[in-house]
């Protein structure tokens, strides 16, 4: 097997194994940010698409944070109830989805040392990012039009 | 204009070093010095400048804001500008020793200075527009908007010129790097 076809199982694989935190995170963008502000959460998933940089991502949530009150609602029931949505995700971005880098690189038997090994954890690292906001945005979408449908029916 | 080769490595810097280092720089000045987060105002004129400028021009505007009379009750602006300052020089230094993003020993005038300006101009835009979002979050953050007693500003710029305050920023930061 070619090494980018095992890049691509690997991601695959972890995606499958981090659907219940994306679409957890999906549920809580749902009730922050609503249908109202649907083009915040796509602007997000375009920056994640076209970035050639992880801090890219990161910086766009911190600000995303710090300008909108939307981005820091709390679930009042959840893991973390203190935490609004932008801090949960960015922490989930640079906490849990940097072990699940590790534990791909581990497999794929990429170091750390390197020039390339370093540029190749990098692409690995944003390969998982945009896979988790992808997940994420779609479980955003479903939650959102679900609210709608069942607030036209009432 | 620099190379593909070096924008990449530029990339790289960015995610595994300068992010955790602007991050933990923010950290350092509001948590452990007081400091209140950077004004909106300064905010938008550091950005506007390092996005827009050469290095030359965006050195001299930290030299400039760090060098101002500040009235007391924006003394933090200036406790800032110094670190940011200090940063940048040794950012400088790094270009060759630590980011290997130009090779043999610096000759003034002429393209290699012209290389440097421009590398470090991209440096320093990503560093500080890392700054920036750190920034932003820790001005809605509790520890952000206390107000910090003014005794303690009046030896900050001495206490961040030492050594320690560069070590300092390396060894702590973000840890999404690598």
């Amino acid at each position: 097997m070619n090494y980018e076809t095992q890049v691509m199982l690997e991601i695959s694989f972890e995606a499958d194994e981090f659907y219940p935190q994306a679409a957890a995170l999906g549920s809580h963008a749902a009730e922050a940010l609503k249908d109202k502000h649907r083009s915040q959460l796509t602007g997000l998933e375009n920056i994640a698409e076209s970035a050639f940089k992880i801090s890219d991502i990161m910086d766009y949530i911190k600000k995303q944070t710090a300008r909108f009150s939307h981005w820091r609602h709390t679930l009042v029931r959840g893991e973390n109830p203190q935490q609004g949505f932008g801090e949960r995700l960015r922490a989930y971005l640079e906490n849990d989805l940097a072990q699940r880098r590790d534990a791909v690189c581990g497999r794929l038997q990429i170091g750390d040392s390197t020039y390339q090994d370093k540029q190749k954890r990098r692409r690995i690292y944003l390969l998982l990012i945009r896979q988790f906001i992808r997940s994420m945005v779609v479980e955003y979408e479903y939650a959102v039009s679900a609210e709608k449908n069942e607030r036209k029916e009432r | 204009m620099p190379t593909h080769t070096q924008l990449q490595k530029i990339w790289l810097l960015s995610d595994t070093v300068l992010y955790g280092e602007a991050v933990a720089f923010m950290r350092h000045l509001v948590r452990d010095q007081g400091c209140n987060p950077l004004p909106a105002s300064q905010v938008n004129g550091l950005l506007s400048i390092a996005e827009s400028q050469r290095y030359d021009k965006l050195y001299e505007f930290v030299v400039h804001q760090r060098d101002r009379d500040w009235q007391p009750g924006k003394r933090d602006i200036k406790t800032f500008y110094a670190a940011l300052e200090e940063t940048l020089t040794n950012m400088q230094k790094r270009l060759r020793s630590d980011f290997h993003l130009l090779g043999g020993p610096r000759k003034s005038g002429g393209q290699d200075e012209a290389d440097e300006q421009e590398l470090m101009a991209l440096l320093a835009r990503e560093f500080i527009q890392h700054l920036v979002a750190e920034n932003g979050l820790l001005a809605i953050r509790p520890e952000g908007r206390q107000q910090a007693p003014r005794n303690q500003q009046a030896s900050r710029y001495q206490q961040q010129t030492g050594p320690a305050h560069h070590s300092q920023h390396r060894q702590t930061g973000g840890r999404h790097g690598n």
